[in-house]
């Protein structure tokens, strides 16, 4: 239930860097660090996809496979259990990468991206449980 | 388990994705209500002419209306641009002209460049708002910096389905002061003189940018071709002394 919560706020917190990248808003609200160097770097985009719009689909995919694994039918299943775990750890993975570059190479914070790391983080260690899960499953 | 377990916790599942779904609605609604509010933010920020009283004077007119002048001011030609930052013919002249411009005459003193905005807001929608943004950047001492930015960057912003927030961006990208060059554009601050440009390019025969002027001893000249040869010629002809004088 965690992981459908703070998928749901990771996924309005993409959005809103998404509408920005997008031209849909005014000024960037950041009232810690300097959001506008780094959604102007060239690193805000891979190829030609914005890295906000890589997060609103992975949290997405996790609040829907989240709530998936909540209903009934689906509790048991260990697709939706190593889904999950899977796909935390590579938005932490994913995070861990644009944190680093953050610090290192733009040399600017952004206090969206940042909050974004944590709720990856959390969802990350919400679904460890998981594993558990997994290897009972498999006996 | 027997089956009383069963409907048990069945009832307590029930009751728990209840709540989880209250949780996830309340997140929703908070959610959807900020990015919302931050969709169309910088609503302020004036961007068409708006309603400025005697115009129809003329004495008026030229008081209002202000270009920006880079070179020497007491230089004998002027050479005078109504131009529109969204406009590709003015970015055409602002990347490929101007820059040989300045080299060639402004540099030496024989020529000063003014620029007027003349945004055609019909087709260029972002192009009044471009107009004020650079005379808040022009308040901070940085216009041709924004002017000459403006147009680099032009392909980037044109598109876009709101530009204050990129206009914000550039500034602090010229380390300007962020928070006041914002409170400017989200404001009507310099719409009056840039209102007051459009009619004076009206009252000028202005009819489409870049228009390109040439004045010289009070006698102007409207340049139908501008490219860079032809103003040159233009210009090296203007300069050269006349023959017996």
């Amino acid at each position: 239930m965690l992981v459908s919560v703070l998928s749901l706020v990771g996924f309005f917190v993409a959005l809103y860097l998404w509408a920005h990248n997008a031209g849909l808003t005014g000024p960037i609200v950041c009232g810690v660090g300097d959001c506008a160097t780094v959604q102007s770097s060239v690193y805000a985009k891979i190829g030609p996809v914005p890295v906000s719009a890589i997060g609103v689909g992975g949290y997405v995919a996790l609040f829907v496979l989240s709530l998936a694994g909540l209903q009934p039918r689906l509790r048991e299943s260990r697709a939706i259990s190593a889904l999950l775990l899977g796909g935390s750890a590579l938005g932490v993975a994913f995070s861990a990468y644009l944190t680093y570059l953050e610090a290192a190479v733009i040399e600017a914070w952004c206090q969206y991206c940042v909050a974004s790391a944590i709720i990856i983080t959390l969802i990350f260690f919400a679904t460890l449980p998981e594993i558990g899960r997994l290897r009972a499953r498999g006996t | 388990m027997s089956r009383s377990e069963e409907r048990r916790q069945s009832r307590e599942g029930g009751t728990d994705m209840k709540k989880l779904y209250i949780v996830l609605g309340v997140v929703a609604v908070i959610g959807i209500g900020a990015v919302g509010y931050s969709v169309g933010g910088g609503g302020g920020a004036v961007s068409a002419p708006v309603t400025v009283e005697g115009l129809d004077d003329v004495n008026r007119l030229v008081e209002l209306a202000q270009g920006n002048t880079k070179g020497d001011e007491n230089a004998p030609i002027t050479v005078i641009e109504f131009g529109d930052f969204q406009c590709p013919g003015c970015q055409a002249f602002a990347t490929q002209v101007k820059p040989q411009l300045e080299l060639t005459y402004l540099e030496s003193g024989n020529v000063k460049f003014v620029y007027y905005d003349w945004p055609i807001i019909e087709i260029h929608p972002h192009a009044f708002l471009a107009a004020r943004a650079s005379r808040c950047a022009a308040d901070q001492g940085k216009y041709w910096e924004y002017h000459d930015l403006l147009f680099r960057n032009q392909a980037r912003w044109a598109t876009l389905p709101n530009a204050v927030g990129t206009f914000v961006e550039y500034s602090e990208e010229l380390a300007l002061d962020g928070g006041t060059f914002r409170s400017c554009l989200e404001s009507d601050q310099h719409a009056d003189v840039v209102t007051a440009n459009m009619e004076l390019g009206l009252q000028l025969g202005v009819r489409g940018t870049p228009t390109v002027l040439v004045e010289q001893g009070g006698a102007v000249r409207n340049m139908s071709n501008f490219d860079w040869p032809t103003l040159q010629q233009y210009l090296e002809e203007a300069i050269a002394p006349t023959p017996g004088a």
